[in-house]
């Protein structure tokens, strides 16, 4: 076997799928914008992406801002910046983790369940049954997913980052002795409205990934239950890398700006 | 064929092929079907039959020959232009779980791109389809999953004429069905299809429903239309692979893998 080949033949996989992606994503937007519009199923994602992942996330940033408490106590200890607490967990959690942490929770919950569905829906010809009763895919079952985790992720994040807070406040005044007035005093003053922009502007992406990583599986799964299967597991592994990707990619543009 | 006029013909096929892969499924199919008439496609399993339909309508694009559609070439025809003259049943009935039978069966006039009315009337000619294929108001609020294999045909089959196409598919209409329900599939497509005079094509390996729906019968083997004959012709159809195939017999031209 010539590595040589074997790399050649990788790179031009890669880069045939990343097109592929490229195309069906831009395909998805332009849905977005002929009509008919589908509001029922614009709702009905919605619902399901924000409303039904906020437990996940919710818990998910409460225990991570906790920890992050914990943890940044304990740098902080060693040059007696113990009083840093505040700031770094707000900051930590409204500008990186509250967006990450929870992209990758609803990545989990969330792209796998459209790929499911959609993936089931091909492979039991629900999807040839849309095109024959004149309903366009795109339009029905991608444009409405895309555009509810867009909106969904941010305000879900919002929440994220909320309970996040709260969660380093309780670790900080029941275990490291801080005073409530305090550490609150701290968490408003350090942090900045760009602070919360760039965290939401991440979780809007992210829930543009995470939905386009699910339809675009979906739509592509193979036949039978091992298809969905494997269209699932691809759903929720390459959404997950690309949210992480985006995220150094977004860090370094609101690190240049 | 000759003397038929370009009119008549409401679906023409010429030397129509499809590959997957290294695969060549379809080798240059030619079929001509004329305006009312009920067609039923014949063929082994994976000959190729449900891909030739799907060809047909544009839901599989095709990789050379040429497809008109009521006088309209696939090719220049926009997809809504197609679909409103196509109602087609799905093996599997292709229900959508979400939704209940009566938004099933009135989907296109609720979410369809070219045609549109409020939900009662829709509900009003979901619960008219219902009837029309067997199934009382009851069944209009329940969901596909609580549906039998039965039923669940006979709703596709309602979702399939709600419109009123010009032509409709059956693709494997009877297929996991007990023989008295497939008996009343088979009556049901043979009764509807003569009062609404659409053009029908069948595709089924299920005799008793060739002989129940077909006007005439075209046989798909190794990717080509290998015999076309009216139905009464099936017992002496003149061709051995028909023959071996109408009688079911494992001995004969068409080879079955793992028969030796």
């Amino acid at each position: 076997m010539n590595p040589l080949a074997a790399i050649g033949r990788s790179t031009l996989a890669f880069l045939a799928g990343t097109g592929r992606i490229a195309v069906f994503g831009s395909r998805g937007v332009a849905a977005l914008f002929q009509p008919p519009f589908y509001g029922r199923e614009f709702l009905r994602a919605f619902l399901f992406i924000g409303y039904y992942s906020l437990p996940v996330v919710g818990l998910t940033a409460i225990f991570t801002g906790g920890a992050l408490a914990l943890q940044t106590y304990a740098g902080g200890a060693r040059f007696n910046g113990e009083q840093i607490v505040p700031s770094i967990v707000a900051i930590g959690i409204v500008r990186e983790l509250g967006p990450v942490l929870g992209g990758l929770m609803v990545a989990g919950r969330v792209a796998s369940a459209i790929a499911a569905e959609i993936g089931t829906m091909k492979v039991t010809e629900q999807i040839d049954a849309l095109v024959t009763l004149s309903t366009s895919p795109m339009k029905y079952l991608v444009a409405p997913r895309l555009l509810a985790a867009t909106l969904a992720l941010p305000l879900l994040v919002a929440v994220a980052d909320i309970l996040g807070i709260f969660g380093g406040w309780i670790v900080a005044i029941t275990r490291l002795d801080f005073s409530s007035a305090v550490y609150l005093r701290n968490t408003i003053d350090f942090l900045e409205s760009g602070d919360v922009i760039s965290g939401l502007v991440k979780a809007a992406v992210f829930g543009f990934i995470i939905a386009l990583m699910g339809c675009h599986q979906g739509m592509h799964s193979g036949r039978g239950a091992s298809g969905v299967g494997r269209a699932t597991t691809l759903a929720v592994v390459t959404a997950s890398v690309l949210i992480l990707a985006t995220n150094y990619i977004l860090t370094e543009f609101f690190f240049s700006v | 064929m000759t003397e038929r006029t370009r009119d008549d013909i409401m679906i023409r096929a010429e030397g129509v092929t499809r590959a997957f892969g290294r695969k060549r499924v379809l080798r240059g199919v030619d079929l001509a079907i004329r305006r009312g008439e009920s067609r039923v496609i014949i063929g082994g399993s994976g000959s190729g039959k449900s891909v030739l339909v799907k060809c047909l309508i544009g839901l599989i694009p095709a990789d050379g020959g040429r497809i008109v559609i009521d006088g309209i070439p696939l090719s220049r025809a926009t997809r809504p232009e197609v679909m409103r003259r196509v109602g087609m049943l799905f093996q599997g009935g292709a229900l959508f779980d979400s939704l209940p039978v009566w938004e099933n069966v009135a989907f296109r006039l609720l979410r369809g791109e070219d045609e549109r009315i409020d939900r009662a009337r829709a509900r009003e000619i979901a619960i008219e389809k219902l009837a029309r294929v067997g199934l009382g108001p009851e069944t209009a609020d329940l969901y596909p999953a609580e549906l039998s294999g039965g039923m669940q045909k006979r709703v596709g089959l309602a979702r399939a004429i709600a419109h009123a196409p010009s032509i409709i598919f059956f693709d494997e209409p009877t297929t996991g069905l007990d023989p008295i329900m497939a008996g009343v599939i088979n009556r049901l497509i043979r009764s509807i299809v003569g009062e609404t005079g659409a053009t029908a094509v069948t595709i089924t390996h299920d005799m008793v429903s060739v002989r129940t729906i077909a006007d005439r019968v075209s046989m798909l083997h190794e990717g080509v239309i290998r015999w076309t004959g009216p139905v009464a012709q099936l017992d002496e159809p003149g061709d051995p692979y028909v023959t071996q195939f109408v009688r079911g017999a494992p001995e004969g031209p068409i080879h079955v893998e793992g028969t030796g």
